[in-house]
């Protein structure tokens, strides 16, 4: 267990290891993030980036074939895409299309390209695109009224992959909503979650005809603020969505195939505090949760598909 | 402060309590007249539409609109409850009738309110919602009179305390946050009065001698708002255009104010506290300034827009405190967010420096034409205090609060290993 106290002057809102788990990159109500170096159970500080205005929310690494790059998340309303080369880190690019706070930033699974996702408090999510020319290409749209707290893509449509090798091809046609019979490539089933203050879950996705992604549902559930959306990156027929709410509960969405998506409490009992976090396990078939407890909880689906805890992060 | 909406009413309004989709409701203010001299008064819902943002849209057009008997001083809409999660609209009319309405009424068209009372004998100036018990609403009025009522046994007020006399015109009541059975009071006289239910007395009354302004009038006090959290503080505003002061008392010592805002012109007209944070107040006055200030460090944080005439009342959305509104005496109600990063640039011009004539000069006094806002402090709300992450090979990245006062931070990465979770 590595454990870091007071690595910045102020409160620390996001800490987020890299693909191979040596780098960890933090960001704080100080301005700045930090990056560590992990080896084994030591940790050695490698750089402070400064350049935010204001407190830094959260940071997202971007898939290493892009090279060693991590995104910021800021109040200052900006997304600062940062690069390593030789041992140097650099800005290099700010996204500055909100009016508000950034809240979230997320890269997109590697298959989709650079893609990142940014949610803010002005009530819109942007994605910007670095294309092979470097040259960012970004959209924005209002998604929830009253501000987006989370944003988090869906995997690659991996279960489609598998299942065009077999019998099922006519599955995946039918997630495409429209029935049409286009081939269905990764490009044109992005699709991702957004959480926000109207306590409202909504499932967007890309539609070529209009170049934007349009909204599929909004999911009622959440009685106040939802703080977190996780789409599981498990390969499975079947979608999982975590939100994690200000009401104190943590709701899995499933949806399978192209049907509705069902809601289940993760426990029926509240949480004793606001969640403020979900995270699934790389594989999917774990979930983290974060709460204002100060407590970390881990939770696993049973062969009922009940979900049970499966651990708690001891300190 | 990006500009979201504009409602062309010279109206009081009162939130919807619910986040899903912010209504507001406005009912035409006492002392004033629009321009066509006209004698309706209304009640009206507005749905703020904020995913529309088309050009067409900024100007809202109103939901429902019921005609009232007489013009409103002030609205509230509270009272919800698991059984009645719309709550109830109430309006204190000039007339001296307070009226409930149900929202769910109004949006059918239907006029009639479900509760009416002529208790008061002169105009009611002020109503709250109380916070905690959301059945019992205060009202308070010209004459001196408060009574508080009980939505479900409304034919019987009662007055909080034998009647003071150091009250003469009520223009605010406000409940506590924090203990159910405590509210305050403020009027003409300058005094504020804090009141125990339970005891049915008054226990305190402040107030503040600004000393030597040769102003032998006092000033009265045109709001009073509770600290969110903490039961013992209030703020009050004075509406004394001499001595347009904001003042932040402490109960547990009530002689003086522990401190004192200063940036209005003229008079304060209005207050509120942010309830998610208490690092955030807004006031609004005769100087038709609208001012956002930290009122524990006593620091003006920033400034919006500015109206062409009094801004008689600014609240905090209260479940989403990003987004507010503004009334004002130019026959619009304003609903602008909080922060605006584009604006961060905009004051470089506001203070010329030159000569000492400068001071004499009007233009090299503030330029309020231009929002100002720094970006000094984020809101409570925003800030995260703890996360969670999983990397690669089952490491979790936890992020926990530590210290006495929850300001520092720790990280700890940890390893899952699933085996263990089967054995308990």
């Amino acid at each position: 267990m590595v454990s870091i106290g007071n690595a910045h002057n102020d409160l620390i809102h996001d800490a987020v290891l890299d693909y191979y788990g040596k780098r960890l990159a933090t960001c704080s109500s100080d301005k700045t993030i930090k990056i560590f170096e992990i080896d084994g159970e030591t940790q050695r500080l490698i750089d402070t980036l400064r350049g935010h205005d204001g407190p830094v929310w959260q940071v997202s690494w971007a898939h290493p074939k892009f090279g060693v790059i991590l995104a910021s998340a800021s109040y200052d309303g900006k997304a600062f895409i940062w690069r390593e080369d030789n041992g140097q880190w650099s800005n290099i690019a700010q996204h500055a299309v909100h009016q508000a706070s950034v809240n979230s930033v997320s890269w997109a699974p590697q298959e989709y390209g650079a893609l990142l996702l940014c949610a803010s408090s002005d009530g819109k999510v942007s994605i910007v695109e670095f294309k092979d020319d470097g040259k960012p290409d970004s959209i924005s749209f209002p998604a929830h009224a009253v501000g987006v707290n989370a944003a988090s893509w869906a995997p690659p449509s991996v279960s489609g992959s598998i299942i065009q090798t077999g019998a099922g091809a006519t599955i995946n046609a039918a997630t495409d909503g429209n029935g049409s019979s286009t081939t269905s490539t990764a490009q044109e089933t992005r699709r991702f979650a957004s959480g926000g203050c109207d306590n409202l879950v909504k499932i967007w996705k890309f539609d070529s005809s209009v170049g934007s992604y349009v909204e599929e549902v909004a999911l009622e559930g959440h009685t106040d603020w939802v703080r977190d959306v996780a789409w599981s990156p498990s390969v499975l027929s079947k979608s999982y969505i975590a939100s994690a709410s200000q009401d104190k509960t943590v709701i899995i969405w499933t949806q399978e195939g192209s049907g509705p998506w069902k809601k289940n409490l993760l426990k029926s009992d509240k949480f004793p505090d606001v969640v403020w976090r979900v995270s699934w396990s790389l594989s999917g078939n774990i979930l983290a949760v974060s709460g204002g407890d100060n407590k970390v909880t881990l939770w696993k689906e049973n062969l009922n598909g009940e979900w049970e805890s499966a651990g708690v992060i001891d300190e | 402060m990006v500009k979201l909406k504009e409602i062309p009413r010279t109206s009081t309004f009162a939130w919807s309590p619910s986040a899903s989709e912010p209504l507001l409701v406005t009912g035409t203010v006492a002392g004033a007249i629009d321009e066509d001299f006209s004698s309706t008064t209304q009640l009206e819902l507005w749905d703020l539409s904020l995913l529309d943002h088309s050009p067409e849209s900024f100007q809202l057009n109103p939901k429902v609109s019921i005609d009232t008997d007489a013009r409103f001083y002030d609205i509230a809409w509270g009272g919800a409850s698991s059984s009645n999660p719309q709550g109830f609209i109430a309006g204190a009319l000039e007339s001296g009738s307070l009226q409930v309405w149900k929202p769910e009424d109004i949006l059918k068209g239907n006029s009639s309110p479900v509760e009416k009372s002529e208790k008061h004998s002169a105009a009611i100036k002020a109503i709250d919602f109380n916070p905690i018990q959301s059945h019992l609403l205060a009202s308070g009025g010209s004459k001196g009179e408060v009574f508080i009522w009980d939505i479900n046994k409304f034919a019987s007020p009662f007055a909080p305390g034998t009647q003071s006399s150091r009250h003469d015109e009520i223009e605010t009541v406000a409940w506590n946050n924090n203990v159910a059975h405590i509210m305050a009071t403020g009027g003409n006289t300058g005094f504020t009065s804090v009141w125990d239910l339970k005891n049915k007395r008054e226990v305190l009354h402040l107030y503040y001698n600004p000393g030597n302004t040769g102003n032998s009038q006092r000033s009265a006090v045109s709001s009073v708002v509770w600290h969110p959290n903490n039961s013992t503080k209030l703020m009050t505003a004075s509406i004394d255009d001499a001595n347009p002061v904001i003042l932040l008392w402490d109960l547990r010592n009530a002689n003086a104010p522990e401190k004192i805002l200063r940036g209005h012109e003229k008079g304060v007209l209005s207050l509120d506290w942010c309830k998610q944070d208490s690092g955030l107040l807004l006031s609004g006055g005769k100087d038709n300034r609208t001012l956002l200030w930290n009122p524990e460090s006593g620091e003006q944080l920033g400034e919006y827009p500015i109206a062409v005439n009094w801004n008689f009342k600014t609240k905090f959305n209260p479940k989403v405190p990003d987004i507010l509104a503004s009334a004002s005496f130019d026959g619009k109600i304003t609903v602008q967010t909080l922060q605006d990063v584009g604006a961060v640039d905009k004051p470089e011009t506001k203070q010329k420096s030159g000569s000492p004539d400068d001071f004499w000069n009007p233009s090299s006094y503030v330029d309020t034409l231009h929002p100002t806002f720094a970006l000094k402090q984020a809101p409570k709300w925003l800030a995260r205090p703890v996360s969670t992450a999983f990397g690669f090979g089952g490491k979790i990245v936890s992020v926990k609060t530590t210290g006495d006062e929850k300001k520092t931070s720790t990280v700890i990465i940890s390893k899952f290993v699933e085996d263990e979770s089967l054995s308990e």
